[in-house]
C-alpha cells in the first residue's frame, strides 16, 4: 500500500434530470484489476464516462492517474486506454489497419503504431484475420479487437466496460484471463465492469459494487468471498430430491434456499463454520438420504446476494 | 486466489520475447495527431488507403472535371487563341455539377462514418476532442474540395503559359479563381459535412447535399432569371444569396473574375454577399462541431 490511487472520486454526481445515474460516489481504485459490478443502469458506464472526460458530472471531483479530470482530461485521454460496451469498429477496415490508426490517434509515430499493432494484436489473439475487413468478424473476434485499440498506446490504465458482453462460455474465459493477464504481467491498472460479480471475482483484486447510481460496497475480492461463505450443493436426481436433501440440511441447523436446481445454504452459523465442518456435515446428510452428491463448491456470490447483505447495511 | 504469477515479474524479467512490451518511445503533441488525422482524412476523401472500389467515384468524377480542360488547352496550344475561351473562376462555375457531386458523395465518407460506426468515440477517448475531429474533419474536405477545383484550373494555367499568353494576365486571374474556391470550398465542405454528420445514412446525406447543392441553386438560378427579365434587378441580386453557387457567382462577377450572373452584384451587395457566405459556412462548422461533441459523449 502507500501507492497513491489510480482513479478517486470524492461525492461524484450524475444526474440527468430526474434519473439518478450516479450519486454521491466517494471510491479509490488501486493498481492491478478492479471489478466494477452492478445491473443494468447502475451507473457503470457513466463513471467511466465521466472519468474520461466524455460527460461532465453535476458534482463532485475525480482524480485519474493524479490528474484532475476537470483541469486535465486531455492529459488522461493520453494514458488511459477505453473498451466502450457497444459496437464502435467500422466494418470496411482491417482490425491491423484500425489499431495501427488509433494508435497514431494516441500520439504514436508511425513505425511505433505499426509495431504495437502488430503486438497487441497477437496478445489478444487476433491471427490471420487481422489483415481482414472487421464487418466480417465474430462478436469474440470484434471483442478482440476492440480491447487492441485501448491497448494499443501502451495506457497505464484500461477502463474495459463489459468486455464479456456478447461472448460463449470459453471466450468469456478466455477474455477474463487476458483481462487478468493485462493486470498482473502486462502491469496495466484495470477497470473492468460487468453485470455479475460471479464473472469478475475469478480475475479482479478488488471488486466495486454500485446499485442504482450508488456505492454498495467497495473491498477486496478476498473479503467479498469470505463474507459470502455459502455453499451450494446439488444432488441427483430432481427437484423432490432437491428438497428432500433442503429439509434434512436444515433439521440440522443450516439456512437453506432452492437456487435452480441446487440448494444455497447461508454462510453457517459459527459452530459450523470452522474449515470442513459444514462439508462433512453435507456428505454426511447426502449419504444418509441416499442422495448422489453432483456438486458441493463455495457459493461464487451472486450479485443479488450482496444487494440483499449491503442493503441491510445502509 | 486469482493469479499465481506475482505482479510485475513480465514486466522485467524478460526470459522469452512472447511477453508483453512496454512502449517508452516519444508520444506526439495533440498538433501533431491533428496533423496525422487531416491527411488521413484528406487520403480517405478520394478512396487512397481504401478499397479500391471507394476510389472509383472520386477519380472519376476528378476525371471528367479535368477532361474539358485538357480540350480547352489542346485547342489553345493547337490554333494559338490569343486568350483563354473561359476564365479559370468560370470553368469551375461552369463544372459546378462534378463538384457538388464530389462533395455530396464524399462527404458521408468524412462525416458519416465515425459517427454511424460509433467509432467517434474511440477518438473521444483520446487526447484529441471529439470537437476538435470534427473541426480537422472539416479542414480535410474543404482541402479535398478545393484540390478538386485547383487541379483542372492549374492545368488549364499551364496550358495557357504553354500557349504564350501573357503571364501576368494569367496569373491575376488565376489568383482570383483560387481565393474564390478557397471560400467556396469552406462553405460547401460545411455544408455537406453538417448534413452528413445529421443524416447518417449514406443514401439521406448524398440526397441532402444534392438538394442544397444542386437542387437549390437550381431553383436559385431560375428565380434569379425570373427576376431579371422582369426589370427586378434587386430581387435577382438578393435571391442569390440563397444557394452557395450563387454566392460563388456572385463574388466572382464584383470581382471581374469572369463568372456569369444574370444581374451584376455591385455596391452593398458586396459585402453582403461575403457575409453570408463567411456566416453560413461559420454556422455549419459550429454545427458539426456540436454534433460530433454531442455523439462523442454517448
Ligand atoms: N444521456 C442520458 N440521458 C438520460 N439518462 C441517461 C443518459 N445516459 C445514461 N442515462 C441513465 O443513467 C443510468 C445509468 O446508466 P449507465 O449507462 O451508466 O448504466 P450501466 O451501469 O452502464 O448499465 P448497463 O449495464 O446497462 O450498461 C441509467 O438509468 C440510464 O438510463
Ligand atoms: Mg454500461
Amino acid at each position: 500500500m502507500g501507492a497513491p490511487p489510480v482513479i478517486s472520486t470524492a461525492g461524484l454526481t450524475k444526474h440527468y434530470g430526474n434519473v439518478h445515474a450516479l450519486t454521491d460516489l466517494t471510491v479509490d481504485v488501486g493498481p492491478g484489476v478492479t471489478g466494477l459490478v452492478g445491473a443494468n443502469g447502475a451507473g457503470k458506464s457513466t463513471l467511466i464516462k465521466i472519468l474520461l472526460g466524455l460527460i461532465e458530472p453535476t458534482g463532485g471531483r475525480a482524480q485519474v492517474l493524479g490528474h484532475d479530470i476537470d483541469a486535465a482530461s486531455q492529459e488522461i485521454r493520453r494514458l488511459v486506454g477505453y473498451m466502450p460496451e457497444h459496437d464502435c469498429l467500422p466494418p470496411d477496415v482491417s482490425a491491423s489497419d484500425f489499431v495501427v490508426h488509433m494508435a497514431r490517434m494516441s500520439g504514436l509515430g508511425h513505425a511505433a503504431a505499426r509495431e504495437r499493432a502488430a503486438d497487441v494484436l497477437r496478445h489478444v489473439g487476433l491471427d490471420e484475420e487481422r489483415y481482414r475487413p472487421m464487418g466480417g468478424y465474430s462478436t469474440g473476434m470484434k471483442q478482440r479487437a476492440k480491447l487492441a485499440q485501448a491497448l494499443a498506446h501502451d495506457p497505464r490504465l484500461v477502463f474495459l466496460d463489459e468486455p464479456t458482453n456478447g461472448l460463449d462460455p470459453a471466450a468469456r474465459n478466455d477474455m477474463l484471463r487476458l483481462v487478468g493477464r493485462i493486470g498482473s504481467e502486462f502491469g496495466i491498472a484495470v477497470l473492468v465492469t460487468s453485470h455479475l460479480l460471479g464473472e469478475l471475482e475469478q480475475v479482479s483484486d478488488h471488486v466495486i459494487v454500485l446499485d442504482g447510481g450508488r456505492l454498495l460496497r467497495s473491498s477486496a475480492t478476498g473479503d467479498f468471498l469470505r463474507r459470502t461463505g455459502g455453499l451450494l450443493v446439488e444432488v441427483v436426481g430432481t427437484e423432490t430430491e432437491r428438497d428432500r436433501l433442503g429439509e434434512a440440511l436444515a433439521q440440522r441447523g443450516l439456512v437453506c434456499r432452492p437456487r435452480g436446481t441446487m440448494v444455497a445454504i447461508d454462510p453457517p452459523a459459527p459452530e459450523l463454520a470452522t474449515e470442513g465442518v459444514a462439508h462433512d456435515l453435507i456428505r454426511d446428510v447426502a449419504a444418509d438420504l441416499g442422495l448422489g452428491l453432483m456438486r458441493l463448491e463455495p457459493d461464487r456470490g451472486h450479485l443479488e446476494d450482496v444487494f440483499l447483505e449491503g442493503g441491510a447495511h445502509v | 486466489m486469482s493469479e499465481s504469477t506475482t505482479p510485475g515479474t513480465g514486466r522485467s524479467g524478460v526470459i522469452h520475447d512472447l511477453g508483453y512490451r512496454r512502449y517508452d518511445g516519444p508520444r506526439e503533441g495533440t498538433g501533431a495527431i491533428a496533423r496525422t488525422l487531416f491527411l488521413t482524412g484528406l487520403r480517405h476523401a478520394y478512396g487512397l488507403e481504401r478499397s479500391g472500389k471507394s476510389k472509383v467515384m472520386p477519380f472519376l468524377l476528378l476525371g471528367m472535371s479535368l477532361l474539358p480542360a485538357a480540350i480547352i488547352v489542346g485547342v489553345v496550344v493547337l490554333t494559338g487563341l490569343r486568350s483563354l475561351p473561359v476564365t479559370y473562376a468560370g470553368y469551375t462555375s461552369q463544372t459546378q455539377l462534378l463538384v457538388s457531386l464530389f462533395a455530396a458523395a464524399q462527404a458521408p465518407v468524412l462525416f458519416s462514418r465515425d459517427l454511424r460506426h460509433r467509432s467517434i468515440v474511440l477518438y473521444a477517448a483520446r487526447p484529441l476532442s471529439s470537437a476538435a475531429f470534427g473541426f480537422v474533419r472539416w479542414l480535410s474536405m474543404s482541402v479535398a474540395l478545393l484540390a478538386f477545383m485547383v487541379i483542372p484550373t492549374l492545368l488549364m494555367f499551364v496550358g495557357a503559359l504553354l500557349a504564350g499568353l501573357d503571364k501576368s494576365d494569367q496569373l491575376s486571374d488565376l489568383y482570383k479563381a483560387v481565393v474564390l474556391q478557397v471560400f467556396l470550398a469552406a462553405l460547401v465542405a460545411g455544408i455537406t459535412g453538417l448534413v452528413s454528420s445529421v443524416s447518417l445514412r449514406r443514401g439521406f446525406a448524398v440526397v441532402g447535399s444534392v438538394m442544397v447543392l444542386i437542387v437549390l441553386t437550381g431553383v436559385v438560378t431560375a428565380v434569379q432569371n425570373i427576376a431579371q427579365s422582369q426589370g427586378s434587378d434587386s430581387v435577382s441580386v438578393g435571391a442569390g444569396l440563397f444557394s452557395p453557387w450563387s454566392l460563388y457567382s456572385g463574388l466572382g462577377n464584383a470581382w471581374d473574375a469572369g463568372t456569369r450572373v444574370p444581374v451584376s452584384v455591385d455596391g452593398a451587395w458586396v459585402p453582403a454577399y461575403v457575409l453570408v457566405l463567411l456566416l453560413v459556412a461559420a454556422g455549419c462548422v459550429l454545427g458539426l462541431v456540436a454534433r460530433f461533441r454531442k455523439v462523442g459523449s454517448r
